[in-house]
Protein backbone atom coordinates (compact mmCIF):
# COMPACT_ATOMS: atom_id res chain seq x y z
CA UNK A 1 0.00 0.00 0.00
CA UNK A 2 3.21 2.28 -0.63
CA UNK A 3 1.63 5.82 -2.23
CA UNK A 4 4.15 5.49 -5.38
CA UNK A 5 2.05 7.85 -7.46
CA UNK A 6 -0.82 10.46 -6.73
CA UNK A 7 -3.26 12.16 -8.76
CA UNK A 8 -4.12 15.25 -7.90
CA UNK A 9 -8.04 16.60 -8.92
CA UNK A 10 -8.26 20.42 -8.95
CA UNK A 11 -10.81 22.73 -10.00
CA UNK A 12 -8.01 25.08 -8.92
CA UNK A 13 -10.40 27.08 -6.77
CA UNK A 14 -10.22 24.74 -4.31
CA UNK A 15 -6.58 23.19 -4.45
CA UNK A 16 -3.65 25.11 -5.54
CA UNK A 17 -0.04 24.30 -5.47
CA UNK A 18 0.34 25.04 -1.79
CA UNK A 19 -1.86 21.79 -1.58
CA UNK A 20 0.83 20.18 -3.59
CA UNK A 21 3.84 21.45 -1.54
CA UNK A 22 2.44 19.80 1.48
CA UNK A 23 1.83 16.99 -0.12
CA UNK A 24 5.43 16.49 -1.19
CA UNK A 25 6.45 15.55 2.59
CA UNK A 26 5.29 12.26 1.09
CA UNK A 27 8.61 12.01 -1.12
CA UNK A 28 10.22 10.63 2.44
CA UNK A 29 7.83 7.79 2.35
CA UNK A 30 7.94 6.75 -1.49
CA UNK A 31 5.81 9.29 -3.68
CA UNK A 32 7.73 9.94 -7.05
CA UNK A 33 4.87 10.54 -9.77
CA UNK A 34 2.11 13.08 -9.47
CA UNK A 35 -0.48 13.63 -11.62
CA UNK A 36 -2.50 16.42 -12.81
CA UNK A 37 -6.48 16.15 -13.30
CA UNK A 38 -8.91 19.02 -14.19
CA UNK A 39 -12.28 18.36 -15.60
CA UNK A 40 -14.05 20.33 -17.47
CA UNK A 41 -17.36 19.78 -16.48
CA UNK A 42 -19.84 18.80 -19.64
CA UNK A 43 -22.76 20.97 -19.09
CA UNK A 44 -20.43 24.30 -19.19
CA UNK A 45 -19.55 23.31 -23.16
CA UNK A 46 -22.32 21.40 -23.74
CA UNK A 47 -25.02 21.49 -26.80
CA UNK A 48 -27.09 23.99 -26.03
CA UNK A 49 -30.49 24.98 -27.93
CA UNK A 50 -29.32 28.08 -29.89
CA UNK A 51 -25.53 27.90 -29.34
CA UNK A 52 -24.22 24.16 -29.99
CA UNK A 53 -21.60 22.46 -28.81
CA UNK A 54 -19.54 25.76 -27.19
CA UNK A 55 -16.01 23.98 -28.44
CA UNK A 56 -14.44 27.46 -28.23
CA UNK A 57 -14.89 27.48 -24.98
CA UNK A 58 -13.96 23.71 -24.49
CA UNK A 59 -10.53 24.79 -25.77
CA UNK A 60 -9.90 28.06 -24.00
CA UNK A 61 -10.75 26.19 -20.70
CA UNK A 62 -8.79 23.78 -21.66
CA UNK A 63 -5.67 25.93 -22.48
CA UNK A 64 -6.06 28.10 -19.28
CA UNK A 65 -5.76 24.73 -17.66
CA UNK A 66 -2.66 23.63 -19.54
CA UNK A 67 -0.92 26.92 -18.32
CA UNK A 68 -1.26 26.62 -14.97
CA UNK A 69 -0.51 22.59 -15.15
CA UNK A 70 2.40 23.55 -17.36
CA UNK A 71 3.67 26.10 -14.22
CA UNK A 72 3.09 23.59 -11.47
CA UNK A 73 4.78 20.74 -13.65
CA UNK A 74 7.88 23.05 -14.16
CA UNK A 75 8.59 23.40 -10.02
CA UNK A 76 8.33 19.69 -9.35
CA UNK A 77 9.73 18.57 -12.76
CA UNK A 78 12.88 20.36 -11.81
CA UNK A 79 12.81 18.41 -7.72
CA UNK A 80 13.09 15.32 -10.05
CA UNK A 81 9.63 14.39 -9.67
CA UNK A 82 7.98 12.51 -12.35
CA UNK A 83 4.52 14.69 -13.24
CA UNK A 84 1.79 13.82 -15.66
CA UNK A 85 -1.48 15.78 -16.93
CA UNK A 86 -4.86 15.14 -17.72
CA UNK A 87 -7.19 17.60 -18.82
CA UNK A 88 -10.91 16.41 -19.77
CA UNK A 89 -14.22 17.35 -20.68
CA UNK A 90 -17.00 15.12 -18.84
CA UNK A 91 -18.29 13.81 -15.41
CA UNK A 92 -15.76 14.42 -13.01
CA UNK A 93 -16.05 11.23 -10.76
CA UNK A 94 -15.97 9.02 -14.25
CA UNK A 95 -13.00 10.89 -15.88
CA UNK A 96 -10.92 10.22 -12.87
CA UNK A 97 -11.84 6.79 -12.49
CA UNK A 98 -10.72 6.27 -15.49
CA UNK A 99 -7.71 8.38 -15.10
CA UNK A 100 -6.95 6.55 -11.82
CA UNK A 101 -7.38 3.09 -13.58
CA UNK A 102 -5.04 4.47 -16.38
CA UNK A 103 -2.34 5.68 -14.21
CA UNK A 104 -2.54 3.22 -11.23
CA UNK A 105 -2.74 5.73 -8.95
CA UNK A 106 -1.83 4.91 -5.02
CA UNK A 107 -3.70 8.00 -4.14
CA UNK A 108 -6.65 10.83 -5.17
CA UNK A 109 -6.16 14.03 -3.66
CA UNK A 110 -9.43 16.36 -4.12
CA UNK A 111 -10.92 19.38 -2.18
CA UNK A 112 -13.15 19.87 -0.86
CA UNK A 113 -17.11 20.58 -2.59
CA UNK A 114 -19.01 23.39 -1.68
CA UNK A 115 -22.63 22.17 -2.48
CA UNK A 116 -25.07 22.86 -0.61
CA UNK A 117 -27.06 19.67 1.04
CA UNK A 118 -29.81 19.96 -1.48
CA UNK A 119 -27.56 20.58 -4.38
CA UNK A 120 -25.69 17.33 -2.77
CA UNK A 121 -29.11 14.63 -2.40
CA UNK A 122 -29.96 15.66 -6.27
CA UNK A 123 -26.46 15.27 -7.97
CA UNK A 124 -24.89 12.96 -5.69
CA UNK A 125 -21.74 14.41 -4.17
CA UNK A 126 -18.50 14.41 -5.52
CA UNK A 127 -17.06 12.83 -2.88
CA UNK A 128 -19.29 10.09 -2.30
CA UNK A 129 -19.36 9.22 -5.96
CA UNK A 130 -15.17 8.98 -5.97
CA UNK A 131 -15.22 6.89 -3.33
CA UNK A 132 -17.85 4.75 -4.66
CA UNK A 133 -16.02 4.50 -7.79
CA UNK A 134 -11.75 4.11 -7.23
CA UNK A 135 -10.77 1.10 -5.23
CA UNK A 136 -7.73 4.18 -3.87
CA UNK A 137 -7.82 5.98 -0.99
CA UNK A 138 -8.94 9.49 -1.37
CA UNK A 139 -7.88 12.34 0.76
CA UNK A 140 -10.39 14.98 1.22
CA UNK A 141 -7.68 17.82 1.38
CA UNK A 142 -8.57 20.94 2.99
CA UNK A 143 -6.97 24.20 3.00
CA UNK A 144 -4.22 25.37 5.09
CA UNK A 145 -6.35 28.05 6.86
CA UNK A 146 -9.29 26.17 7.13
CA UNK A 147 -7.17 23.24 9.73
CA UNK A 148 -7.08 24.75 12.98
CA UNK A 149 -3.83 22.81 13.75
CA UNK A 150 -2.39 22.96 9.48
CA UNK A 151 1.34 22.49 10.30
CA UNK A 152 2.04 22.51 6.26
CA UNK A 153 2.29 18.53 7.26
CA UNK A 154 -0.65 16.82 6.79
CA UNK A 155 0.61 13.35 7.58
CA UNK A 156 2.49 14.53 11.07
CA UNK A 157 -0.04 13.61 13.63
CA UNK A 158 -2.96 11.33 11.87
CA UNK A 159 -6.01 10.03 13.78
CA UNK A 160 -7.61 6.78 12.76
CA UNK A 161 -11.17 6.73 13.42
CA UNK A 162 -12.18 3.03 13.91
CA UNK A 163 -15.53 1.21 13.73
CA UNK A 164 -13.61 -2.35 13.69
CA UNK A 165 -14.45 -1.87 9.69
CA UNK A 166 -12.07 -3.81 7.46
CA UNK A 167 -11.78 -0.66 5.53
CA UNK A 168 -10.77 1.22 8.70
CA UNK A 169 -8.51 -1.20 10.12
CA UNK A 170 -6.36 -1.25 6.62
CA UNK A 171 -5.82 2.57 7.26
CA UNK A 172 -3.21 1.40 10.13
CA UNK A 173 -1.31 -0.29 6.95
CA UNK A 174 -1.61 2.36 5.02
CA UNK A 175 -0.22 4.77 8.07
CA UNK A 176 2.48 2.24 8.77
CA UNK A 177 3.84 2.75 4.99
CA UNK A 178 4.20 6.68 5.84
CA UNK A 179 6.25 5.84 8.59
CA UNK A 180 9.11 8.55 8.35
CA UNK A 181 6.19 11.34 8.05
CA UNK A 182 4.03 10.52 11.44
CA UNK A 183 4.88 11.71 14.83
CA UNK A 184 1.90 10.17 16.42
CA UNK A 185 -0.75 8.09 16.06
CA UNK A 186 -4.13 8.51 17.78
CA UNK A 187 -6.34 5.68 17.18
CA UNK A 188 -10.55 6.69 18.53
CA UNK A 189 -13.33 4.53 18.85
CA UNK A 190 -16.69 6.09 18.88
CA UNK A 191 -18.57 3.70 21.51
CA UNK A 192 -23.08 4.06 20.66
CA UNK A 193 -24.53 5.73 23.39
CA UNK A 194 -26.76 3.17 23.27
CA UNK A 195 -24.27 0.20 24.56
CA UNK A 196 -24.28 2.39 27.98
CA UNK A 197 -27.63 3.97 28.31
CA UNK A 198 -29.55 2.77 31.34
CA UNK A 199 -26.78 0.32 32.78
CA UNK A 200 -24.49 0.98 35.61
CA UNK A 201 -21.58 2.51 35.60
CA UNK A 202 -19.67 -0.68 36.58
CA UNK A 203 -21.32 -1.89 33.01
CA UNK A 204 -20.10 1.77 31.14
CA UNK A 205 -17.10 1.21 32.75
CA UNK A 206 -16.60 -2.46 31.38
CA UNK A 207 -17.23 -0.88 27.85
CA UNK A 208 -14.43 1.50 27.70
CA UNK A 209 -12.26 -0.94 28.87
CA UNK A 210 -12.98 -3.29 26.36
CA UNK A 211 -13.08 -0.93 24.06
CA UNK A 212 -9.66 0.59 24.99
CA UNK A 213 -8.58 -2.46 25.20
CA UNK A 214 -8.92 -3.17 21.53
CA UNK A 215 -8.12 0.01 19.98
CA UNK A 216 -4.54 -0.95 22.52
CA UNK A 217 -3.81 -3.72 19.86
CA UNK A 218 -4.36 -1.66 17.14
CA UNK A 219 -1.85 0.90 18.47
CA UNK A 220 0.66 -1.91 19.05
CA UNK A 221 0.34 -2.15 15.71
CA UNK A 222 2.11 1.09 14.97
CA UNK A 223 4.06 0.79 17.63
CA UNK A 224 5.81 -2.63 16.62
CA UNK A 225 6.64 -0.83 13.21
CA UNK A 226 7.80 2.41 15.49
CA UNK A 227 5.22 4.50 15.35
CA UNK A 228 4.26 5.89 18.76
CA UNK A 229 0.43 5.94 19.12
CA UNK A 230 -1.78 6.60 21.43
CA UNK A 231 -5.83 5.33 21.99
CA UNK A 232 -9.22 6.85 22.77
CA UNK A 233 -12.17 6.03 23.75
CA UNK A 234 -15.36 8.60 22.87
CA UNK A 235 -18.93 7.99 23.32
CA UNK A 236 -21.95 10.16 21.23
CA UNK A 237 -22.63 11.18 17.45
CA UNK A 238 -19.30 9.48 15.21
CA UNK A 239 -19.52 12.93 13.27
CA UNK A 240 -19.46 15.10 16.24
CA UNK A 241 -17.20 12.86 18.43
CA UNK A 242 -14.68 12.78 15.82
CA UNK A 243 -14.03 16.36 14.60
CA UNK A 244 -13.70 17.10 18.68
CA UNK A 245 -10.95 13.81 19.36
CA UNK A 246 -9.17 15.39 15.86
CA UNK A 247 -9.69 19.15 18.22
CA UNK A 248 -8.30 17.82 21.71
CA UNK A 249 -5.63 15.63 19.84
CA UNK A 250 -4.55 18.37 17.49
CA UNK A 251 -4.53 16.16 14.37
CA UNK A 252 -3.22 17.20 11.31
CA UNK A 253 -5.71 14.53 9.36
CA UNK A 254 -8.37 12.19 10.07
CA UNK A 255 -8.30 8.74 8.58
CA UNK A 256 -11.54 7.01 8.04
CA UNK A 257 -12.80 3.46 6.57
CA UNK A 258 -15.33 4.03 3.94
CA UNK A 259 -18.44 3.05 4.04
CA UNK A 260 -19.83 -0.25 1.53
CA UNK A 261 -23.28 1.19 1.72
CA UNK A 262 -25.04 1.82 -1.72
CA UNK A 263 -25.57 5.24 -3.31
CA UNK A 264 -29.06 5.14 -2.35
CA UNK A 265 -29.08 4.53 1.56
CA UNK A 266 -26.27 6.64 1.63
CA UNK A 267 -28.91 9.61 0.61
CA UNK A 268 -31.45 8.48 2.55
CA UNK A 269 -29.26 7.85 6.14
CA UNK A 270 -25.93 9.43 5.52
CA UNK A 271 -22.68 8.24 6.00
CA UNK A 272 -20.31 9.40 8.26
CA UNK A 273 -16.91 9.10 6.75
CA UNK A 274 -18.59 11.05 4.11
CA UNK A 275 -20.33 13.59 6.31
CA UNK A 276 -16.76 14.05 7.81
CA UNK A 277 -14.98 14.66 4.37
CA UNK A 278 -17.42 17.33 3.46
CA UNK A 279 -17.73 19.22 6.69
CA UNK A 280 -14.66 18.34 9.04
CA UNK A 281 -12.33 21.39 9.49
CA UNK A 282 -9.43 18.49 8.96
CA UNK A 283 -8.06 17.09 5.92
CA UNK A 284 -9.86 13.95 5.60
CA UNK A 285 -8.23 10.37 3.72
CA UNK A 286 -10.77 7.71 3.08
CA UNK A 287 -9.81 4.22 2.95
CA UNK A 288 -11.84 2.11 0.64
CA UNK A 289 -12.84 -1.39 1.57
CA UNK A 290 -10.67 -4.02 0.18
CA UNK A 291 -11.70 -4.99 -3.73
CA UNK A 292 -13.17 -8.45 -3.86
CA UNK B 1 12.89 5.61 -48.93
CA UNK B 2 11.44 8.01 -46.61
CA UNK B 3 13.17 8.24 -42.96
CA UNK B 4 10.64 7.50 -40.48
CA UNK B 5 10.17 10.09 -37.69
CA UNK B 6 8.30 8.91 -34.35
CA UNK B 7 5.74 12.05 -32.69
CA UNK B 8 5.47 10.89 -29.27
CA UNK B 9 2.97 13.75 -27.52
CA UNK B 10 -0.37 12.92 -25.94
CA UNK B 11 -2.59 16.42 -28.23
CA UNK B 12 -4.14 15.38 -31.05
CA UNK B 13 -3.41 18.64 -32.46
CA UNK B 14 0.16 18.80 -31.92
CA UNK B 15 0.25 14.75 -33.72
CA UNK B 16 -1.79 16.88 -36.59
CA UNK B 17 0.51 19.63 -36.67
CA UNK B 18 3.59 17.55 -36.67
CA UNK B 19 2.16 14.72 -38.93
CA UNK B 20 1.21 17.39 -41.55
CA UNK B 21 4.81 19.00 -41.48
CA UNK B 22 6.92 15.54 -42.02
CA UNK B 23 4.34 14.22 -45.02
CA UNK B 24 5.02 17.55 -46.54
CA UNK B 25 8.98 17.32 -46.40
CA UNK B 26 9.09 14.15 -47.53
CA UNK B 27 9.06 12.13 -44.29
CA UNK B 28 7.40 8.87 -42.74
CA UNK B 29 5.01 10.26 -39.75
CA UNK B 30 4.14 7.39 -36.75
CA UNK B 31 2.71 8.88 -33.81
CA UNK B 32 2.20 7.88 -29.84
CA UNK B 33 0.06 9.01 -27.27
CA UNK B 34 2.03 8.93 -24.16
CA UNK B 35 6.01 7.87 -23.03
CA UNK B 36 4.89 4.24 -22.57
CA UNK B 37 3.50 3.80 -25.75
CA UNK B 38 6.69 5.94 -27.53
CA UNK B 39 8.90 3.21 -26.07
CA UNK B 40 6.78 0.50 -27.36
CA UNK B 41 6.67 1.98 -31.21
CA UNK B 42 10.17 3.09 -31.11
CA UNK B 43 11.45 -0.61 -30.52
CA UNK B 44 8.80 -1.74 -33.20
CA UNK B 45 9.03 0.79 -35.97
CA UNK B 46 12.78 1.88 -35.24
CA UNK B 47 12.28 5.94 -36.32
CA UNK B 48 15.66 7.67 -37.62
CA UNK B 49 14.23 10.66 -35.50
CA UNK B 50 11.36 11.30 -32.39
CA UNK B 51 9.73 14.58 -32.02
CA UNK B 52 9.07 14.18 -27.86
CA UNK B 53 7.01 16.17 -25.93
CA UNK B 54 7.35 16.81 -21.99
CA UNK B 55 4.27 16.48 -20.20
CA UNK B 56 2.25 13.35 -20.76
CA UNK B 57 -0.13 10.41 -19.08
CA UNK B 58 1.58 7.33 -18.00
CA UNK B 59 5.19 8.01 -18.49
CA UNK B 60 6.61 11.59 -19.22
CA UNK B 61 9.51 13.10 -21.83
CA UNK B 62 11.79 13.54 -18.98
CA UNK B 63 11.49 9.89 -18.27
CA UNK B 64 11.14 8.49 -22.07
CA UNK B 65 14.10 10.48 -22.71
CA UNK B 66 15.97 9.35 -19.46
CA UNK B 67 15.43 5.10 -21.28
CA UNK B 68 16.33 5.92 -24.72
CA UNK B 69 19.68 7.57 -23.81
CA UNK B 70 20.58 5.19 -21.00
CA UNK B 71 19.46 2.11 -23.88
CA UNK B 72 22.66 1.44 -25.69
CA UNK B 73 20.61 -0.07 -28.70
CA UNK B 74 18.82 3.39 -28.54
CA UNK B 75 20.99 6.11 -27.34
CA UNK B 76 21.90 6.79 -31.02
CA UNK B 77 18.57 7.71 -31.87
CA UNK B 78 18.04 12.07 -33.16
CA UNK B 79 15.39 13.55 -30.48
CA UNK B 80 13.97 16.67 -30.61
CA UNK B 81 12.06 18.04 -27.69
CA UNK B 82 9.05 19.62 -28.70
CA UNK B 83 7.60 20.96 -25.06
CA UNK B 84 5.20 23.69 -23.39
CA UNK B 85 8.20 22.85 -20.58
CA UNK B 86 10.88 25.53 -20.89
CA UNK B 87 14.23 23.88 -21.61
CA UNK B 88 16.11 25.42 -18.70
CA UNK B 89 13.58 22.92 -16.75
CA UNK B 90 14.21 19.95 -18.67
CA UNK B 91 17.95 20.27 -17.61
CA UNK B 92 17.28 20.88 -13.99
CA UNK B 93 15.28 17.98 -13.89
CA UNK B 94 17.64 15.54 -15.64
CA UNK B 95 20.35 17.40 -13.21
CA UNK B 96 18.20 16.62 -10.40
CA UNK B 97 17.55 13.27 -11.16
CA UNK B 98 20.91 12.38 -11.75
CA UNK B 99 22.11 13.96 -8.21
CA UNK B 100 19.24 11.34 -7.04
CA UNK B 101 21.89 8.76 -8.24
CA UNK B 102 20.88 7.97 -11.52
CA UNK B 103 22.51 7.48 -14.50
CA UNK B 104 23.54 11.27 -16.11
CA UNK B 105 22.61 11.75 -19.79
CA UNK B 106 23.73 13.82 -22.51
CA UNK B 107 21.35 17.09 -23.54
CA UNK B 108 18.88 16.35 -26.32
CA UNK B 109 19.80 17.30 -29.72
CA UNK B 110 17.22 20.00 -30.05
CA UNK B 111 14.52 21.39 -28.01
CA UNK B 112 11.95 23.52 -28.95
CA UNK B 113 9.28 25.29 -27.38
CA UNK B 114 5.94 25.11 -28.20
CA UNK B 115 4.30 26.62 -30.07
CA UNK B 116 6.43 26.25 -32.89
CA UNK B 117 6.65 27.45 -36.60
CA UNK B 118 6.21 24.92 -38.86
CA UNK B 119 9.37 26.68 -41.17
CA UNK B 120 11.47 26.09 -37.75
CA UNK B 121 10.33 22.72 -37.52
CA UNK B 122 10.77 21.47 -40.76
CA UNK B 123 14.23 23.09 -40.76
CA UNK B 124 15.07 21.38 -37.31
CA UNK B 125 14.38 17.68 -38.33
CA UNK B 126 16.45 18.59 -41.79
CA UNK B 127 19.34 19.48 -39.32
CA UNK B 128 18.59 16.52 -37.13
CA UNK B 129 18.37 13.55 -40.14
CA UNK B 130 18.69 15.78 -43.53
Amino acid sequence: MKIKKLMFVTKFEDLGFDAIQALLSMRKASLEHIVFMNVIEREKVAMQRGVGYKKDEAVRMKEAANIRFIDWAERLFEQGMEVGVYIQVGTLAAEVTKAVQKEEADLVVIGRTHKTALEQFYSGSTVTEMIRRVSVPVLVYKPVSDSPFATGQPFERPLLATDWSPASLRGIDYLVNLKGLIEEVEVVHVADQKDIEGTSAMHAQKTRKDTKSRLEELCRRFQDAGIAARSHVYVGDPEEEIEKAARESQATLVVLGSSSKNLWMERWIGSTPRAIAEKSAFPTLLIPPAQK
Amino acid sequence: MAKKVLTVDDDPDVRLFTTTVLEENGYMPVEAGNGEEGLQMIQSEKPDLIILDVLMPRQSGIRLYRELRTNKSLAKVKVIILSGIAKKTFLRSQQALTEFGETAVPEPDFYLEKPVDADVLAETIKKAIG
